[in-house]
């Protein structure tokens, strides 16, 4: 053990045997849930087999070096939790979203600009990670507000400046997450989502709020709504000092309404673009 | 000796159709067709004793005595002989005796009969009547009535036993009834019910009271004094006590006003078991979930917002549904970062590792990380999140949170 030398230093041969040491020691057991993460992957063949253990229900691959994911990987039909974090996935099978089990995906810290055609068809899914990609307005696919599923989406760390109408489909969306993206606005249909408990904003480009978002319920044990670092116009600001409880009872306020549809005629400036995201290692090419 | 040798003269029995007790006689054979009515007739017109009716012995002068006859056998009497003297008629002491035994009276009891003297015994035998029931001579009071004699105190309902000689009877199926019994019996027969009052059929709706059915217009409101109907309620003074010689009955109308715990879903007055929640009284029935609206009967409910949830829907609706597997969490739980997880499914939300309440973790959008994980974010990643928590804290510090 004294020996052993920190993970990246480990010649590429021995990672790969570690792969393929996990792969035969699960497939002996037949366990269901399967850890291949920081094995230095970086493309499914180094994980031969694994594409027909379609017994297993999750597949943890964080921390490797996956570039590509294959089609076939909707073989694993049972699978219910993919986990695709901190990779250099670029571009997804359109067959992904076929499976018929997917629950939870993971796909931040990856290198996505866009997704593919019809990504939005998944029939279970509930945990869609998008965090740290890069992501913008006309990367999502037209269906991929349809996932009636889905209850938690994070798309934290893209480059989103505003989202559609259509969110309103995610009826049983719970988390939404728009943190340090360019945000410039907020749609009103987000007041619809009755089920929503946590919003996410903060680091983006906003200054007013629809007066909708009032309809949340922002003050619960369990809701968390954050909107920290962005340049909002003063009324909001001086709510947002005194609490979340004044910024909602504002938010319902007929002179909100009033100062909102001001503003809609009268736009505050937009603010730049605030944070530089030249840094992100997702820009890698 | 026997009389009958010493007094040839002894008269038989003659016809006694015309007295009294001979019609009467009669009357008992033909029997009373009207059957509410008993008769009460001292049946004993002259029961006497010597002393009490002047029979007495006397010493009377020899002058006198041969103007004296005896009144049985006509015969004068012998100086110095003793001469019974008995309502006026003189006898021979041998000559007054039971006009059918010719037995001298035992204690100088006789009954007197058409002017004929006869003992106790042979009283009973000829003339006094038998009960239908116990088969023994009537003396005293003779009840006639259903073609038969009987005592008094051997007539009595067929059905109660209660003695009928002084309330009367009715005439039921060749039964003797007593009012109350006949009234059950025909009501039985009309699928009604009888009051328990006044024992007669209750046509319309009966009322209930302390266990029993009455007409309700024997009753009046304990409150406000008018006359019951059958909309009339009867209010236990202590709910729950089985005992309810204490409930007291009361118009609708008071009844409404009487602090009657009201249901709080359908607004009318709980008489059944009251559930007491949210500071409100229900029917059992009604206390139901918020969601599914099926009734908790006593199951665990859980309250929220001045509203009641069966388990499923309280989870459901405000949750403790495991963040990952968003399933009701039924054993431990495990809470962290607004969320809940299963015990068994809180996991590092990068490398899906499991942890405990001793794995230390980071938070990012409010996931769990394991430190592990963590440390592989990119660098600059890691410094935004820092930089954010700071200035999250130190916004904090200042002003509590609301």
């Amino acid at each position: 053990m004294e020996t052993a030398p920190s993970v990246s230093c480990l010649p590429h041969n021995a990672k790969m045997s570690k792969a393929k040491k996990v792969l035969e020691d699960a497939k002996e057991i037949e366990n269901p849930e399967l850890d291949l993460f920081d094995k230095g992957v970086s493309t499914f063949e180094e994980m031969p087999g694994l594409l027909n253990m379609t017994y297993i229900t999750r597949l943890t691959l964080s921390h490797n070096k996956i570039k590509s994911v294959p089609p076939g990987l909707a073989n694993l039909v049972n699978l219910e939790i993919l986990n695709l974090a901190n990779n250099h996935v670029e571009d997804l099978p359109l067959s992904l979203s076929s499976m018929p089990r997917l629950r939870i995906l993971n796909l931040s810290i990856n290198r996505l600009y866009e997704l593919p055609r019809g990504f939005g068809a998944f029939p279970a899914l509930e945990i869609l990670d998008l965090t740290y990609n890069n992501l913008k307005d006309d990367s999502l696919p037209g269906n991929f507000f349809m996932m009636q599923t889905l209850r938690a989406l994070y798309l934290g760390d893209n480059d989103f400046e505003k989202l559609p109408a259509d969110i309103r489909n995610l009826k049983n969306l719970e988390i939404l997450v728009l943190r340090e993206n360019d945000i410039i606005e907020l749609p009103k249909e987000l007041g619809e989502l009755s089920r929503l408990r946590e919003l996410h904003v903060q680091g983006n480009r906003l200054t007013i709020l629809p007066p909708e978002l009032g309809n949340l319920d922002m003050l619960s044990n369990k809701a968390a709504f954050k909107f920290e670092g962005n340049e909002w116009v003063p009324p909001i600001a001086d709510q947002l000092k005194l609490g979340l409880s004044h910024l909602q009872d504002y938010l319902r306020s007929e002179a909100y309404r009033v100062a909102y549809n001001r503003y809609q005629t009268n736009k505050p400036s937009v603010p730049p673009p605030c944070a530089d995201k030249a840094k992100k290692i997702s820009r890698i090419r | 000796m026997k009389p009958a040798d010493r007094s040839p003269g002894i008269p038989t029995l003659g016809p006694i159709t015309n007295s009294n007790l001979a019609q009467r006689r009669v009357h008992f054979d033909e029997g009373y067709h009207k059957f509410d009515q008993y008769d009460n007739v001292p049946l004993c017109t002259s029961k006497n004793t010597n002393a009490a009716n002047n029979t007495t012995l006397m010493c009377v002068d020899n002058m006198s005595r041969e103007t004296m006859f005896c009144s049985k056998c006509g015969e004068g009497f012998e100086p110095q002989e003793k001469i019974v003297n008995s309502t006026g008629q003189l006898w021979h002491q041998n000559c007054f005796v039971c006009a059918q035994c010719f037995r001298v009276f035992s204690d100088g009891v006789f009954y007197q009969y058409d002017d004929r003297k006869y003992c106790e015994h042979d009283f009973h035998v000829l003339f006094a009547p038998c009960c239908q029931k116990c088969g023994t001579f009537i003396i005293g009071r003779v009840i006639k009535a259903m073609n038969a004699s009987w005592h008094a105190e051997c007539f009595r309902c067929e059905m109660c036993s209660i003695e009928l000689a002084d309330t009367g009877f009715i005439k039921n199926g060749g039964r003797a009834l007593c009012h109350e019994c006949n009234a059950k019996v025909k009501a039985r027969g009309l699928g009604k019910y009888v009051c328990h009052k006044c024992h007669s059929i209750i046509d319309d709706q009966p009322l209930r009271f302390r266990g029993e059915v009455y007409h309700p217009y024997h009753f009046n409101c304990t409150a406000c004094g008018v006359e019951l109907d059958a909309n009339a309620r009867e209010v236990r003074n202590r709910p729950g006590l089985a005992k309810n010689d204490t409930n007291e009955l009361y118009c609708l109308r008071c009844h409404d006003k009487m602090g009657v715990p009201i249901c709080g879903a359908c607004r009318r007055p709980i008489e059944e078991r009251v559930v007491t929640a949210l500071g409100k009284h229900w029917h059992v029935e009604h206390f139901v979930c918020a969601k599914c609206e099926k009734p908790f009967f006593g199951h665990r409910h859980y309250e929220k917002k001045g509203l009641a949830y069966c388990e499923t829907h309280y989870h459901q609706l405000f949750g403790n549904l495991c963040y990952s597997c968003n399933q009701v969490i039924s054993g431990d739980v495990f809470t962290a970062l607004n969320k809940a997880w299963c015990y068994s499914h809180f996991a590092c939300s990068v490398c899906d590792q499991k942890m405990n309440q001793k794995t230390k973790f980071y938070e990012c959008d409010l996931k769990p990380v394991c430190k592990k994980c963590y440390e592989r974010f990119p660098k600059e990643l890691r410094s935004r999140l820092r930089r954010q928590h700071e200035a999250n804290n130190a916004r904090r510090a200042p002003t509590p949170v609301e």
